[in-house]
């Protein structure tokens, strides 16, 4: 029962570039539609934390599962078509595709990979981010923010259990922010997708998150409700420096 | 493509497969440049195929072509495929489609190979490198073949069987509108989204469940299969293949020029690059036989100057500037 609730675990995962230690004996078990916020300052290893799960790096030790299966070290896009999808901090869209074909690209390939449906599938992933008006529009000229949103539809399309966020709210406006979160919140609502979310604006993960987890210096500070993170005293150092003694 | 332009293709294609049925038609000057202009077409849609669609820069298009007809001459002078048919039959080697297949193939066996570890460890220019490096090797190898491959001289299929000129033009064109028609129905499948999103951003596509060795190998050998089977045609023309002619570089060069000029990435742009830049090197070459490099270089400085994208693009703004 037990493994079939646990989506994704990390366990003792580490990892190191040459001397660097960017990663050291993290814990992470996310369940089914939990939406957790990943915060924690500049080079905490947020970033490489979602590049260890998507197996861009492989860790130097430890071991990461999904769905009770270990998928440690194999190829990217086995790790997407099982079911974890992702965005990227600097965007990265099919520049020369129109939206509806980079959405397109998550329906057939990723984990639904479906032929038959996979236009229906498409239309709905836009219409859920609102790009329904976009859906001709080449990705080269659209706006940042509709990128990012793009990336969040190209995402759900292909029909993953879990979706990493990478701090999909950098770069933008108060408007794009709040049209944001309410995507997310659809996302998580309507799709029923779990979240793992790295984000800068800790006010926005604060009020929408479930769970907070913080980095620091590569290692896991806290885990626990918004409230409880908020009170941590390791929290409060890391991010204002120690209190004068 | 809208319905006009479909239709215009058509009468210019029912025109061309006409053209030999003109009296005369067949001994003038043009007749020989047309078939040029349809073989070096079918070899600019290859390299658009790995290059323009795939992002894969690649040098080695001359290695594959020399492969197709390297195959096609050594299967011919051996007899290693029709057996006692041969003897009854001296001219079954003469287009036989199963030769070119098997020219095609060979190709892309090839590439599979040489793709397979180039592909996965290297990227962008040092990709195009190493397929530059795999053509020279391939030469060197054809060059000490021994008996087999005919060593620097090259093998001597039996010309005999040449009557006229007008089986090559035939089938120059009909191989150009296959591989046109064919790439631009894989475009339009689920594999040419693939290749397109692996063009655009790897990273990205593999994040979205694309195996990205995978789309790039089958580029790659696919645009090989294309080259080999025009090289087997070349060998039906020029009955002489040897290691300076089938693997000179400018197999690889003229192409890639030309779809460049044409326009990178669409389907007529490689044809419309061939018949130009055809014309301009022939033109040069007979009217200034001394100074024809010059011309031709200027001619590709030129266009890229001021069609950077190429000709295909360039409607395609005028058409968006018009709406």
């Amino acid at each position: 029962m037990q493994a079939d609730e646990t989506l994704l675990r990390l366990e003792a995962v580490k990892k190191r570039f040459g001397g660097l230690v960017v990663l050291n004996n993290i814990d992470i078990v996310v369940g089914p539609n939990e939406l957790i916020g990943l915060i924690g300052p500049n080079g905490a290893g947020k970033s490489t934390l979602f590049n260890v799960i998507t197996a861009i790096y492989a860790p130097t030790e430890g071991r990461v599962s999904f769905r009770g299966k270990d998928i440690t070290g194999i190829a990217p896009h086995r790790i997407a078509r099982l079911g974890i999808a992702r965005t990227f901090q600097l965007v990265r869209t099919f520049l020369t595709m129109t939206a509806f074909e980079n959405v397109m690209v998550g329906a057939v390939y990723g984990a639904g990979a479906r032929v038959k449906h996979a236009t229906e599938t498409a239309n709905a992933a836009l219409e859920l981010v609102g790009l329904t008006a976009r859906r001709d529009m080449r990705t080269a000229h659209m706006t940042l923010s509709d990128r990012r949103m793009l990336e969040i539809a190209r995402a759900v399309a292909s029909d993953p259990a879990l979706l990493l966020l990478d701090e999909p709210m950098a770069g933008l406006n108060p408007t794009e922010i709040q049209r944001m979160v309410d995507v997310i919140r659809r996302v998580r609502c309507e799709k029923g997708i779990s979240m793992l979310w790295v984000e800068h604006k800790v006010d926005a993960i604060m009020k929408v998150c479930s769970r907070v987890i913080v980095l620091d210096h590569g290692e896991k500070i806290a885990d626990g409700t918004p409230r409880d993170v908020t009170q941590n005293r390791k929290v409060i150092e890391a991010y204002l420096g120690e209190p004068a003694a | 493509m809208s319905r006009a332009s479909q239709w215009i293709a058509i009468v210019v294609v029912a025109v061309l497969a006409l053209l030999p049925f003109v009296p005369g038609a067949v001994d003038a000057y043009y007749f020989s440049f047309l078939f040029f202009v349809f073989l070096y077409a079918v070899m600019a849609q290859s390299w658009n195929l790995v290059a323009g669609y795939g992002g894969q820069i690649s040098l080695g298009s001359h290695a594959f072509f020399g492969l197709g007809a390297y195959t096609t001459a050594i299967l011919w002078s051996g007899n290693y495929l029709w057996g006692s048919l041969y003897d009854s039959h001296p001219n079954i080697y003469y287009f036989d489609p199963v030769t070119m297949l098997l020219g095609g193939l060979v190709a892309a066996i090839a590439a599979v190979v040489i793709g397979l570890p180039l592909l996965s460890k290297l990227h962008g220019d040092y990709f195009a490198l190493g397929t530059l490096g795999f053509g020279e090797i391939v030469k060197v190898i054809f060059v000490n073949g021994g008996d087999f491959t005919g060593g620097a001289f090259g093998i001597v299929a039996p010309a005999s069987s040449f009557g006229t000129l007008r089986p090559h033009y035939w089938v120059g064109l009909g191989l150009m509108v296959a591989t046109a028609l064919a790439i631009r129905m894989l475009m339009r499948s689920r594999y040419g989204l693939a290749l397109i999103a692996v063009r655009d951003d790897e990273m990205a596509a593999s994040a979205n469940g694309i195996d990205t060795l995978k789309v790039k190998v089958a580029a790659f050998a696919g645009s090989a299969f294309i080259a080999g089977v025009a090289g087997s045609l070349y060998t039906f023309y020029i009955f002489h293949v040897g290691p300076d002619s089938v693997f000179d570089l400018d197999w690889m060069l003229l192409p890639l020029m030309m779809t460049v000029v044409g326009g990178t990435g669409t389907i007529l742009g490689p044809i419309l690059g061939a018949l130009v830049m055809y014309a301009v090197f022939d033109l040069a070459r007979i009217v200034v036989p001394d100074y024809h490099p010059v011309i031709s270089g200027l001619t590709i400085i030129l266009a890229m100057l001021f069609l950077p994208k190429g000709m295909m693009r360039l409607s395609r703004k005028a058409r968006v500037a018009g709406a």
